[in-house]
This record gives C-alpha cells, structure tokens and sequence, in this order.
C-alpha cells in the first residue's frame, strides 16, 4: 500500500511544483516584460509587487465560471483539464539529479513526445466546444503549428538519440558527465571523461548538436505557442485565440499548462543538450571541481537553474520579436528547420560511427 | 494477479464502452473525441501486454497524428456537412445495414469457433516458449530488439512501407500545388 501512497505523494508535488513555478513565472514574465519595454510592472501588491500573481490566483478563484450558451457543455468543461493533464503527466519521467527521478522509464524521452501530442487535442476541444469562430480560428492555428512543428523537433531529438544510443532520459543524463560509464570525447578528440563539467555536455561531444539544439528551442518555442510562435492567440486578431471563451479556474489551468509547458520543454531541452543535472564545472588538475559539485541536492540545483536560464531566453524572446504570419511560420518550419533537422540526424549516424 | 486481471477487465470495458458509443452516438465531433478514450484504453492494453513500446507509438501516431487530422477534416468542411451525417436514419435494422449486419454477424461466429476449438490454456507455442525462456518479462527493454528486427528481418516489409509512405507524400505535395495561371 505504501507504493501507492508514495506515487500519490510524488504525483501531489510535482502539481504543487507547476502551481509555484506559474506563480514565479507569471511574475517573472510580468518584470522581464517591464524592464525589456521600460516599464516598471507590478509595483503595488507587496514588496516590488510580489503578491501580484498571489491576488491573480484569488481573482481567478472567485471568478464566476461562465459557459456560453451555445457551446458544447461537455467538451467545454473537460477541455482545460486534458491540456493541464497532458503537460502534467510529461513531467512523471523528468530526472531531477542521479537516482532521483519520479519515474525512471526506459522509453522516458519516446513518452514524453507522445504525452505533449495529447495537448493539440485538448486545444481542438476548446477552440471546438467553445462554438466560438475566435476560438475555432485560434484552435486550428495551434494544431496545424504544433503539428508541423513536432517535425524538426522530432529529427532534432532523434539526432541525440543517435549519439546516446538510448531513450532512457536518466541515461541519457548520466552520459552527460563524470558519472558515464562510456568514454567522452570533447568535439570527438579530446577525451573528457574524468574531467566532465561543460566539455562532456551533448553540444560539445558532437558540435552539430548545437544547431539541433537552437532546432529544438525554436520549435519548442511553437509546441508552447508562445511569441513569436504566438499566432493561436494573436490578441490583434483573434482576441485571446482558443482560450477566449473561458473564465476563472477554466482559464487559470489553460495558464498553468502553458507555464508547465515552457518548463518541461526547455526541462527536455537542458537534458538532451545542456548536460541535465551535470555540472558545469570542469575537474582541472588537482582542483576537483566537478567531483566536488555532483550530488543529489546539487544536480536538483544545476537542473533548476538550466531550465530557468532557457524559460528567461524564451520570455526575453517573447517581449523582443514581433509576431510571425502563417506562411512565414510554414516557411519556416518546411522549408529551413526540417531540411537542417533531417542533416543532423545524418550528421550524428556519421558521428556515432566514426567519431565516437 | 488479481490487480493485473482487474486493471485489464477495467482497460477492456473502457475500450468496448467507448467504441460502442463512438459507433452509436449521432454528435459526430463527440464521437471523435470519445475515440481518443478508445485509444488510450487501447494503450493501456498495450502496457498491460508489456507492449510498452507500441503503446507509445499508439499515442503519438493515432492520437497526436490521425485523430487531430480528422478533426481538422470535421472543423475545416463546415456545418452543413456534418448535419448531413446526423440526419442518418436511426433505426438499428434495416435493409441498407444488411451487409453490415451480416459480415459482423459472420465474424463473430468466426470468433466464437476459434474460441471452442482450441484450448486456450494448453496452448503448444506458449508453453514451448514458456520451457524455452523465449518470454518478455517486466524487466525488458524491447526497444533496441524492434529495431534489430526491423533492419534485418522484416527489412523488405519496412521498406516497402516506407516507399507507400513516400508515394501518399508526393501525391499531397502534387494535389496542393499551386496550379500555374494561364
């Protein structure tokens, strides 16, 4: 019995885990916004308006949840619940740092491709149940992106896979430091295994993988329909896109799924690219730097600040480009990130066999 | 063995109820969507079979692939053509439904033979691999001996799919291609 209560403890704080991380983000996207435009943002509720998202989340709260007359009751009401549910249950194979991982699945990466897919069918529900021609607009926009941005996602993951020659995403991690039971070549020429540190992390032991990586960033970017990518919920265009209709709690988990959304891709990012929870701290003759910082608590700690580096690159991004139209996005996508994708992947058949 | 015989009897009603209401129910965009439920009890089996890695492939091609294509089929053909498929006629028996009626009513005769005439518990081939350890076991990571097999034994099947996949490609490139203005 006390499996099950484990599962059920784990399952309560990873929620608890993307509640904070939104009410973190939110404030933080609401500073960087302010600063990057000039402003000075949330200033009022507490200290540096601290308590601002606290008083969204009671606002939402105490929200009256409206359903629109015409619209698909059903499919209305379930539609924020599968978006939240699919990013939710990504984050059951995320590994935190060596051993610590809430499950440790060996097709952990495959799963978490197929679990965010469930995420454009929950769209579609809302922007459908809605009955709404914003939201429908907005709905299809977003399945068509992610569809065919999980494209060159998709190659890009697969050239890393080539080179860790597993899906397992703790593996994956491991090989990724001091800690690899394999032999790692720094730009597959300099054997790095005792060092570890930034020289053994995946973009440095095949140098192709940083352009895999900027592939995966982009598209991710697109997969959590945030700017430039943002186009579903263009507020010019189509008021607020397939999330028009929905108000108080509705709403606040369409947002906590796009908040959980920005963590768990740049989460898979920094495992597959940026050495997980490895540390960036080379060993350098006598001074054992990386020895010293590899742990359970440490590798909890380099993962959080990765990951939270990447979502400040994905804010800074937001409130710098403009908006990207439907055909420049398509272009985009087909034309220029799928062909480079597609090199990668040979480039690492090429690498795993010659260079490694 | 108890839990794992409930939790397949569970997965087996959900997929069954489901599929019966994805048949029956005359609001064609619900039905797409309680096919979604189809499909992960589907894969729920598939898990429950050690099938894990199918059960994945499952989700990503039929759920995230097929089912958001069919309805973007539903939401870009307009209303006018889904009220066509709701006034169907509703009775459960009539003469348009006979060849229906008769192919499933022959099946199930099919299945239910198989299902007298052999014995499920002795079978020859389980218990052969069972003494042979020719058996996945929980433990197993299946991933790398589908690919091993993929590109050595069934390599002519896998290419020729490939190649039916690249004609249905080439076909959509053509059929949306901007016709040259005259």
């Amino acid at each position: 019995m006390n499996f099950y209560l484990k599962y059920f403890a784990i399952a309560i704080g990873l929620f608890a885990f993307s509640g904070l991380f939104t009410l973190f983000g939110v404030y933080a996207e609401r500073k960087v916004s302010a600063f990057i435009q000039d402003r000075l943002g949330p200033t009022e509720t507490g200290k540096y308006g601290t308590l601002q998202t606290i008083a969204d989340v009671l606002k939402l709260i105490t929200k009256e949840l409206i359903i629109p007359a015409a619209a698909d009751k059903l499919l209305f009401m379930l539609a924020p619940a599968i978006i939240f549910i699919a990013v939710f249950m990504g984050f059951a194979a995320i590994p935190w740092a060596p051993g610590i991982a809430p499950s440790n699945l060996n097709l952990g990466l495959y799963y978490i491709f197929a679990i965010l897919s469930i995420e454009t069918l929950g769209i579609l529900m809302a922007g459908w149940g809605s009955n709404n021609k914003y939201s429908i607009l907005g709905a299809m926009r977003s399945a068509a992106q992610i569809i065919s941005y999980e494209i060159p996602a998709g190659f890009a993951i697969i050239s890393v896979v080539m080179i860790a020659q597993t899906l397992n995403l703790q593996t994956i991690s491991a090989q990724q430091g001091i800690l690899s039971s394999e032999n790692t070549k720094f730009l597959g020429i300099w054997d790095v295994t005792a060092n570890g540190g930034i020289l053994a992390w995946n973009i440095f032991r095949a140098p192709h993988l940083i352009i895999a990586f900027v592939i995966y960033f982009i598209a991710s970017l697109a997969e959590s329909n945030r700017a430039p990518f943002d186009i579903p919920e263009a507020e010019s265009e189509l008021v607020s896109g397939f999330h028009t209709e929905y108000t108080g709690m509705r709403f606040a988990f369409v947002f906590l799924a796009e908040y959980s959304m920005m963590f768990l891709v740049s989460t898979v990012g920094v495992i597959l690219f940026l050495g997980a929870w490895n540390t960036p701290l080379p060993n350098i003759g006598p001074v054992h730097l990386a020895d010293w910082t590899t742990g359970a608590a440490w590798g909890v700690l380099w993962t959080i600040i990765k990951v939270l580096l990447l979502v400040g690159v994905q804010m800074w991004i937001r409130w710098t480009l403009p908006r990207l139209r439907v055909d420049q996005l398509m272009n985009l996508c087909w034309k220029i990130l799928t062909p480079l994708a597609f090199i990668c992947m040979l480039i690492s058949g090429i690498w795993r066999l010659w260079m490694m | 063995m108890t839990m794992v015989r409930l939790v397949f009897y569970l997965m087996g009603f959900i997929a069954l109820a489901s599929a019966v209401f994805v048949a029956a129910t005359k609001n064609v965009v619900r039905s797409v969507f309680m096919f979604f439920v189809t499909l992960m009890a589907l894969a729920g089996l598939y898990v429950l079979a050690l099938a894990d890695f199918i059960a994945i492939t499952q989700i990503v091609i039929y759920v995230g692939g097929i089912l958001v294509l069919i309805l973007f089929a539903f939401m870009l053909s307009g209303k006018e053509n889904l009220a066509v498929l709701e006034q169907q006629n509703s009775r459960f028996i009539s003469i348009s439904k006979l060849p229906a009626l008769l192919l499933a009513v022959l099946f199930f005769v099919v299945i239910l033979n198989i299902l007298f005439k052999t014995d499920i518990n002795n079978l020859l081939w389980i218990k052969k691999s069972i003494t042979l350890k020719n058996a996945v076991t929980p433990g197993d990571e299946m991933t790398n001996n589908i690919g091993i097999n993929l590109m050595s034994r069934y390599l002519l099947p896998f290419e020729a799919i490939s190649i039916l996949l690249m004609m249905a490609l080439v076909g959509a490139a053509h059929l949306s291609r901007k016709e040259k203005s005259s």
